[in-house]
């Protein structure tokens, strides 16, 4: 792809000019400093569980609920939601175990941001997709498989 | 010319002529035909309305695990950025200083449109292009997806929620519509399929990983936008372009997009469809 | 036609379901062109900030096994009418798009 500035869409959007002229759009403050990279490069899961929330505890947790197809239509574009009711949600990672690198996305909320994600994922093959989420200290997590399969119809 | 019919007469195993030879059916056996096919899906799928059927695969039981992935795309369909564009594309004016809503297009609830004059069937395809062509303006050459089919779903999703109504009145008509029937009653293709032996006799079940859709509610949401058709960079496609894909999946040799064929198929399936409600465009597998 | 696309709904809970759809190829780097059979590089969205009143209220890290065209969504929580929430995102190669939107 190009490199398409987003400038070129502020001729088309007279309130985006505005903004960038008064530093709306360019963020104050970003949360983390860095891209998690160790954990995007992780091979495997626990790596990747270590990599982005370091040594802490993880445990299983009901209050945690996906939304996501029990068989996907297709593998390149799974799409999933979790939330949960824990309180002081800081962090939702998303991982899919038999991924050739599991970790698939994540996002740090501060406390004017509930504890919602909706993303769409690409699966290699049938496998558990795992939320991970930093609340109260410790990690919760829940997980679901997602078949993936090759269909019968496509053309 | 006689080679071509006899290549036709194995693969799809009925004689298919230019020209419809089909006897007209009266208009109370085409009335019938619909209260027959809608009555079998009714009661095929008691949990249904005729009004979820717009929905295509995703309204039936059988496709409850695979639902989410409709549910939750829907939320902000992928389509979306490229209505807009389509919007665009549809009221940009032509060099002659008109554009498309100049052409005065019938109501999408009426299409395919049975020409007297000319024997012949008017999609709504087909009416873009004459109206660019009556404009000064070259007509869209791929009618199958792009542009053809974005300008297409632009003007259907004008009569979303609009019940179809194609007129069958004119015994032309009934013959273009006859035809059609045969044809999706026929087997065709090495695997031996017709188009009912799936969507009617076997709506609901699996084929291989994926389950059938039900003939009802066939063509109301087209042009469709395929997460599949997406991946390769062509997301958009026109009935015209899933019939050419099926027809390929059940090792037939396709038709061209606006061929014969295809529009008979199409009224068929629009008639059909009667008060079934218009719903486009469609996120699909 | 905009890279960037948002959405922003009022929910169930009281706040408001912020969703971001960004044009973009989402390339893993291992997808060879059919053309010249090469190996397509990757070029993927990394971050995608999203900001409230100027704030940023959440972050989200994107890595190649997300789907092309992402679509990501979050929850914002005490927003108000007229409040104005921006979207901004960079990818692994520099390049970098947004939009802003105000709160109904």
């Amino acid at each position: 792809m190009k490199r398409r500035i987003f400038l070129k869409n502020t001729l088309a959007a007279g309130t985006i000019t505005v903004a960038v002229a008064a530093g709306l759009l360019v963020p104050r403050r970003l949360l983390a400093a860095d891209w998690p990279k160790s954990a995007f490069d992780a091979k495997s899961e626990t790596d990747a569980v270590k990599a982005f929330f370091g040594d802490v505890p993880v445990v299983d947790s009901d209050a945690i609920k996906i939304k996501a197809p029990l068989q996907a239509e297709n593998g390149a574009v799974v799409p999933l939601k979790v939330s949960t009711s824990l309180a002081g949600v800081e962090a939702i990672a998303v991982m899919v175990e038999k991924n050739p690198a599991p970790y698939a996305t994540s996002v740090q909320m501060m406390a004017g941001a509930g504890a919602l994600y909706s993303t769409r994922i690409k699966m290699g093959q049938t496998s558990p997709v795992t939320c991970y989420i930093k609340a109260g200290g410790k990690v919760h997590k829940a997980s679901q498989v997602v078949k993936v399969t090759v269909g019968g119809c496509g053309g | 010319m006689k080679g071509k019919i006899l290549t036709l007469v194995i693969t799809t195993g009925i004689l298919v002529l230019t020209v419809p030879l089909a006897r007209a059916l009266s208009e109370a056996e085409v009335k019938k035909d619909i209260e027959e096919f809608q009555a079998f899906f009714l009661k095929r799928f008691p949990s249904l309305s005729l009004e979820d059927y717009v929905d295509g695969v995703n309204a039936l039981p059988q496709y409850a695990e695979r639902r989410a992935n409709w549910e939750l795309l829907m939320e902000f369909p992928p389509y979306e950025t490229e209505m807009d564009e389509a919007a665009e594309e549809w009221a940009k004016p032509f060099t002659s200083g008109k554009s498309f809503d100049d052409c005065a297009l019938a109501p999408a609830t009426v299409y395919p449109i049975y020409d007297a004059a000319s024997d012949g069937l008017r999609t709504l395809v087909g009416d873009i292009n004459a109206c660019l062509a009556a404009n000064g303006e070259k007509p869209i050459r791929n009618v199958k997806r792009g542009k053809m089919a974005r300008l297409v779903a632009h003007y259907r999703s004008r009569f979303n929620g609009q019940r179809m109504a194609v007129n069958y009145s004119d015994p032309g008509a009934r013959r273009w519509y006859e035809k059609g029937r045969q044809y999706y009653w026929a087997k065709r293709g090495q695997l031996n399929f017709s188009c009912a032996g799936c969507h009617v006799q076997n709506a609901g079940n699996k084929l291989r990983g994926d389950v059938l859709s039900a003939g009802l509610g066939h063509g109301v949401g087209f042009p469709v936008y395929r997460t599949q058709w997406a991946i390769s960079g062509k997301p958009w496609g026109t009935i015209h372009r899933r019939y050419s894909g099926c027809f390929q999946q059940v090792r037939a040799k396709p038709f061209k997009a606006q061929s014969d064929i295809y529009k008979a198929l199409e009224l068929y399936e629009a008639i059909m469809n009667t008060g079934v409600p218009i719903k486009v465009p469609s996120q699909r597998q | 036609m905009a890279s960037t696309k948002m959405k922003i709904k009022k929910d169930k809970s009281g706040g408001h379901v912020v969703m971001v759809l960004v044009k973009h190829p989402m390339e893993t780097g291992n997808r060879k062109d059919k053309k010249t059979g090469k190996k397509v590089p990757a070029h993927f969205v990394q971050t995608i900030v999203f900001s409230h009143n100027g704030e940023v209220v959440a972050q989200a890290h994107l890595g190649p096994a997300v789907s092309k065209n992402p679509l990501t969504q979050i929850l914002l929580t005490g927003a108000k009418s007229g409040d104005t929430v921006a979207v901004h995102w960079t990818d692994n190669k520099g390049d970098s798009g947004g939009t802003e939107t105000t709160v109904k």
